[in-house]
């Protein structure tokens, strides 16, 4: 182990790999030292770990239904958080939820950030004309409410839930390109572009290579940030009954299904409220403990 | 005359106004000189090395290498490069000396050898295990000296150096010159130096043009700066308060 | 009594890539006099500045056996104490004004502020006062100053206001972080005649901090010379040319001068034993 850490840390690294790793370990320390930082990290690795064993875990089948307990109360011996109205398993609903979460979240983060990055680093990087058209294109999507557009093509694409990620990832580009725009405007005029520039490089290779590192982690740490309201619109889209379909158990739906006993049988909607509640509240630690770490400004210094 | 420059004017146009940088300046540079530009910020010495490099609009005259008009294109980029003031703003602060250096001769399809990085380090006098160090590992002198050994990774004629060592500490200063006049006598490259400090210009240069608001002030030789032979009141007056002179003074 | 006495003084930080002692045992006495701290990048002479007025960012931390001020104990003053000696006693001029001045506030606002709130001068009194002190820099057209906003002000007009603004309430010591190095040739000549008549005048003590040894001597009674955070030598400024330390000899003589020769420059060999 120390052996490693002396490997890390290194000054004079003898390979690509052995630097970039050193400098993520010194990352890491940094990162290490925000306990905030670190109970949104050990959220987010719990989420990722529960969906990947959620057959292990859960102690019921998600959707099979038994009448006979139906709503029993949280505490009842094999259902520790109660059941619901057809008598499944809210643990297990949950625990199995969360893989419809993180895959939802997955293909959002793989979308909406890389669209907005492109577009993003090329209006601010080219400017003038190409800049205005990109940037009214960004505005016209910011100007309608999220979740109101994301209904808008759910309602045109039909209900499900990949067209519910494609109405989240196109509805939540526009900050990300927003970003990155400001980024490559700082990064623009720098000398190390003018640099490579003055090397002959193109204008591909500048914006893929030295522009969007500078940009990556404003748009990472906002990613991290935005992930509650990922997980909320597709709650939201599950709740009004666009987004994944019955009876998968998608916490949204959950929540939607549990509104009839919010007064009789509170847990049913609570659980998944909870479980909603953690794991935003996760990701936002988690994002401003990484701003920390990865802000371009603080990490310069 | 490998640079030639004349009746060159550069306006910028900063909110609707029109700024003049550049006014009518002309000069030639021969081949294997070293040509200094001095002056105060806001003598629109430093533009001139960015309007030859295309990072400043040219609004008037005209600049030739070689005799020929400059274009900026690939070629361009193998004759001509630049060297910058500010080591903390000119290396890219999330890429590896190693990726710094490999870029240009990648941008060329140059073949990219260990052998290559490694001798552009020692080129320098940096030591080859920096190569997979980042900039923020290195200090302002070190980072000069990688900033030196891009810009000839792809073998010049030309070397344009921007206030090299105006934020650099006085030794790291010393080293640094010395540095350049040793790759320019063993590379015989031509250098058009800007610098705000006479005395840096007068080490390192044989002709130099005193600049004032955008315009040529005065040519001097090197001869003609060390007796003090200034024909007007600005050169003189910018001799006088050289650092150099203050501790006679 | 000396003015301020420092004794030991300690400044480290604490990060990720390990402890690192930015100051390392200086201790100085300052009179009303003028006192050069001289060293390169990295020789801690900011850190020492800054640690008069305590103010070093977190992880950094000062230590020292003593730091008085006019009979203040500065390791024991209170958050508020430092404070109320920051400004009206203690003035500290840095070395860019761009970053010092308050961009969206017109710089007779600036001026005013202080005079207003802590002095309770009416408006016409406080206007007065600031136009004075713009004129004791030399500023020829100071109603029109006043109204300006810092980016219509040139380096050397912003830095000469900067130090108005230091000097209106009077402070009894100065400490100027590279107060010229932004400014030409021309300019920094000026400015370095205004605060030198001002601490002339007025009798106060200045530390003044600069990476340029020429400049220190021509200008200070007294020369620190700093490495590594260490002081290697102290001398009074006009035997600088007889500098007994290696450190302080090679930075006299690695700078270029005009009609010397081509010869390479010499260069400075750093010995590991002026760091112990």
């Amino acid at each position: 182990m120390s052996t490693l850490i002396t490997w890390l840390r290194d000054p004079n690294p003898a390979s690509r790999m052995q630097s970039r790793l050193g400098q993520s370990y010194l990352s890491w320390l940094r990162l290490r030292r925000n306990a905030l930082a670190m109970i949104g990290l050990t959220i987010s690795l719990a989420l990722i770990f529960i969906a990947i064993f959620a057959p292990i875990l859960a102690p019921h089948d998600p959707i099979t239904q038994e009448l006979s307990r139906r709503l029993l109360p949280p505490g009842t011996p094999g259902n520790v958080l109660g059941t619901d109205d057809f008598g499944r398993d809210i643990l297990s609903r949950i625990l199995y939820g969360s893989r419809i979460t993180l895959y939802i979240v997955m293909l959002v983060i793989l979308t909406a950030p890389v669209v907005g990055l492109i577009i993003g680093t090329v209006a601010g990087y080219f400017g003038g004309w190409v800049d205005t058209v990109l940037m009214r294109i960004t505005d016209i999507f910011l100007a309608f409410p999220k979740l109101i557009l994301a209904l808008a093509l759910v309602a045109v694409l039909g209900p499900g839930m990949v067209n519910a990620v494609l109405a989240i990832a196109l509805t939540s580009w526009p900050p990300y390109a927003r970003v990155a725009r400001a980024e490559t405007l700082t990064v623009r005029n720098s000398d190390y572009i003018a640099a490579v520039k003055l090397q002959g490089a193109g204008p591909i290779r500048i914006i893929w290579g030295h522009v969007i590192p500078m940009c990556l982690p404003s748009v990472i740490i906002r990613v991290t940030l935005d992930m509650a309201g990922v997980i909320l619109t597709a709650a939201g889209l599950g709740f009004l009954g666009l987004g994944v379909q019955p009876p998968l158990p998608e916490w949204g739906l959950m929540i939607s299904a549990g509104r009839k006993f919010l007064f009789e049988q509170w847990w049913v909607a609570t659980m998944p409220g909870l479980a909603i509640f953690i794991v935003s509240l996760g990701f936002n630690l988690l994002g401003d403990g990484l701003r920390d770490v990865l802000d371009p400004k603080s990490a310069s210094k | 005359m490998l640079i030639e420059i004349e009746n060159l004017s550069v306006t910028f146009t900063a909110h609707g106004r029109q700024v003049r940088a550049v006014e009518n300046v002309s000069l030639n540079v021969k081949a294997q000189e070293s040509f200094g530009l001095v002056g105060e910020s806001g003598s629109g010495k430093s533009t001139i090395l960015r309007a030859i490099c295309g990072l400043a609009p040219i609004s008037g005259g005209s600049i030739r290498i070689n005799g020929k008009p400059i274009t900026h294109n690939r070629a361009f980029s193998r004759q001509v490069q630049m060297v910058f003031q500010d080591p903390y703003a000119s290396l890219h602060p999330r890429h590896t000396l190693d990726r710094t250096l490999s870029e240009p001769l990648a941008i060329h399809g140059l073949p990219l050898t260990d052998a290559a990085i490694t001798k552009a380090l020692t080129d320098v006098g940096l030591p080859p295990n920096f190569r997979f160090r980042y900039p923020h590992q290195l200090s302002g002198g070190q980072r000069q000296r990688v900033a030196i050994a891009r810009a000839l990774m792809l073998q010049p004629e030309i070397l344009l150096l921007d206030e090299p060592t105006s934020a650099l500490d006085a030794s790291v200063q010393a080293e640094t010159l010395n540095l350049l006049s040793r790759l320019r006598a063993e590379r015989g490259l031509t250098f058009l130096m800007v610098s705000h400090d006479l005395a840096v210009i007068d080490h390192m240069c044989d002709r130099i043009l005193v600049m004032q608001h955008g315009r040529a002030v005065e040519e001097l030789t090197r001869d003609a700066l060390a007796t003090a032979q200034m024909k007007t009141e600005y050169a003189r007056s910018l001799f006088a308060a050289s650092a150099d002179r203050m501790l006679e003074g | 009594m000396s003015l301020l006495s420092v004794k030991n003084l300690r400044v480290t930080f604490d990060t990720e890539a390990g402890r690192v002692e930015a100051v390392r045992g200086v201790s100085f006495d300052l009179g009303r006099e003028r006192l050069g701290i001289v060293g390169e990048s990295g020789s801690g002479k900011t850190m020492t500045g800054r640690s008069v007025l305590r103010l070093i960012r977190p992880p950094g931390k000062i230590e020292a056996d003593e730091m008085t001020f006019d009979g203040i104990d500065l390791m024991r003053a209170s958050e508020t104490e430092m404070r109320s000696l920051r400004g009206p006693r203690i003035a500290m001029v840095m070395q860019d004004p761009k970053y010092s001045l308050n961009p969206v506030m017109k710089v007779g606002a600036q001026l005013t502020e202080g005079l207003r709130q802590r002095d309770k001068l009416s408006k016409p009194a406080a206007y007065a006062k600031a136009i004075d002190a713009l004129n004791a820099v030399q500023i020829r057209d100071p109603a029109r100053v006043m109204e300006a906003y810092p980016h219509e002000l040139s380096g050397g007009m912003g830095q000469r206001v900067m130090i108005a603004m230091m000097l209106i309430p009077n402070p009894d010591l100065l400490i100027a972080d590279e107060p010229t190095s932004a400014l030409d040739v021309t300019v920094q000549a000026e400015v370095l005649s205004i605060l030198d008549n001002l601490v002339k005048t007025r009798g106060m003590g200045l530390i003044f901090i600069s990476h340029d040894l020429r400049l220190v001597a021509r200008f200070c009674d007294r020369v620190l010379v700093m490495y590594k955070g260490k002081v290697v030598e102290e001398l009074a400024a006009k035997d600088l040319m007889h500098a007994k330390h290696p450190y302080t000899q090679g930075l006299l003589n690695c700078l270029p001068r005009i009609g010397g020769t081509r010869q390479p420059l010499p260069s400075l060999d750093r010995d590991a034993s002026w760091a112990l």
